[in-house]
């Protein structure tokens, strides 16, 4: 099958919280923009199941947020779609190369907001147990675990907040981690006061057991030396984020974390390709700061556009 | 008729459901959270008491989670 070749002023890879507001602002700007989601539409944020950091808003599900800012983006004209999986990309030309299953778009500005993978679980029983046991979705699959023993592995915020949201299902809750908490104070407070969780810290899960499903896991006291074995239904593993950036990598150099090095104006190293959001390489990466990347990237981009046009 | 077996605020289980509606194909989904019945259909079809999405046309083949590849065979799309 011959793929049908595809004029875009902007494509925006990702469809987290910079690349959706890159396509609203693009959007307003009356650029033609098509935003190319290979995972979920919100990206990390996708699973949050209370946002209190986000100004405005109280507290919000991330799934809610997302969708009203995806409306947004769609309400200026821009386009998303999740359906359709990259395959290749070409930046050092113009126009630059998208190639996708179904089509070969060609854009004059590429934004790249691919975000952030979760890190798998690091053991080798991980492939025979996930999905009977190893899960990275809460909300997807916690419900499989009523009254059931749940293990949460992380210390970050969204290990903390999933652990919370775990005791829904469960009165027994095991929150472990390798070292102490990096989770903000609020919620540490929160999880303190939870009488369903157990803290186990300066902890490592050395194995998982079990015959078709899990059913324990041995872990490591860092303190005493000492391994127990704990009967543990299911575990939800929380333990950071790899930069998705795979399909950049022949194209651009990459930071040592596998990120995209790029200024505060989301400049790269090549011409018309912008990097915004946790993909960047930069100190802080929050949902506001990824907004303000989203933002700044479009706006730069809409420059950028202008002066191309102008030169031909 | 299609089914699709889901939970609520499951992302994966709203991608499957956005991708039938942009095909026009119509399906009933069914919470397995909290419809015990559909809970037990979902486990007798995949064996796996509790994973979703779970998405079905003749209650023998399936497809579990997000595959648009698989989604197509199954459905001809």
């Amino acid at each position: 099958m011959v793929k049908e070749r595809v004029h875009k002023d902007i494509i925006i890879i990702g469809a987290g919280m910079a690349g959706l507001t890159a396509a609203m602002y693009a959007g307003r700007m009356n650029l033609d923009t098509l935003v190319l989601e290979n995972g979920i539409v919100g990206g990390q944020i996708a699973n949050a199941t209370g946002i209190e950091n986000y100004p405005g808003f109280i507290s919000v599900k991330g799934a809610d947020l997302i969708s009203t800012l995806q409306q947004q983006a769609e309400n200026f004209g821009a386009v998303i779609d999740e359906f359709d999986t990259i395959q290749k990309v070409v930046l050092r030309e113009n126009p630059k190369i998208i190639e996708t299953e179904e089509k070969i778009y060609l854009a004059d500005v590429v934004i790249i907001a691919s975000g952030m993978n979760r890190r798998k679980l690091p053991l080798p029983e991980e492939r025979k147990f996930a999905g009977r046991g190893v899960h990275y979705c809460e909300l997807c699959d916690g419900h499989m675990y009523q009254n059931k023993i749940i293990a949460v592995m992380g210390g970050g915020n969204a290990a903390l907040d999933a652990a919370n949201f775990l005791t829904k299902y469960t009165d027994k809750l095991y929150l472990i981690h390798r070292s102490e908490f990096r989770a903000d104070e609020v919620t540490q407070k929160r999880i303190r006061q939870n009488p369903k969780i157990e803290i186990m810290l300066q902890t490592e899960i050395k194995k998982l057991n079990g015959d078709k499903k899990l059913e324990t896991i041995d872990i490591l006291d860092k303190n005493t030396g000492v391994t127990k074995n704990i009967a543990v239904d299911g575990i939800f593993v929380n333990i950071g984020v790899v930069p998705n950036t795979e399909l950049f990598k022949d194209e651009l150099k990459l930071s040592k974390s596998g990120r995209i090095p790029a200024g505060e104006d989301c400049k790269t190293e090549i011409e018309g390709v912008f990097a915004a959001g946790d993909v960047r390489e930069k100190e802080i990466r929050q949902l506001t700061t990824a907004a303000a990347d989203g933002t700044t990237a479009a706006l730069l981009a809409e420059k950028y556009l202008s002066k191309l046009k102008e030169s031909i | 008729m299609v089914k699709v077996y889901t939970v609520e605020g499951c992302p994966y289980c709203e991608k499957v459901k956005k991708y039938l509606k942009s095909k026009d194909v119509e399906f009933v989904a069914y919470d397995i959270e909290k419809d015990a019945a559909a809970r037990a259909d979902c486990i007798k079809l995949t064996g796996i008491d509790g994973a979703v999405p779970v998405t079905t046309i003749d209650n023998e083949n399936y497809v579990l989670d997000f595959d648009k590849k698989k989604l197509d065979e199954l459905l001809c799309l």
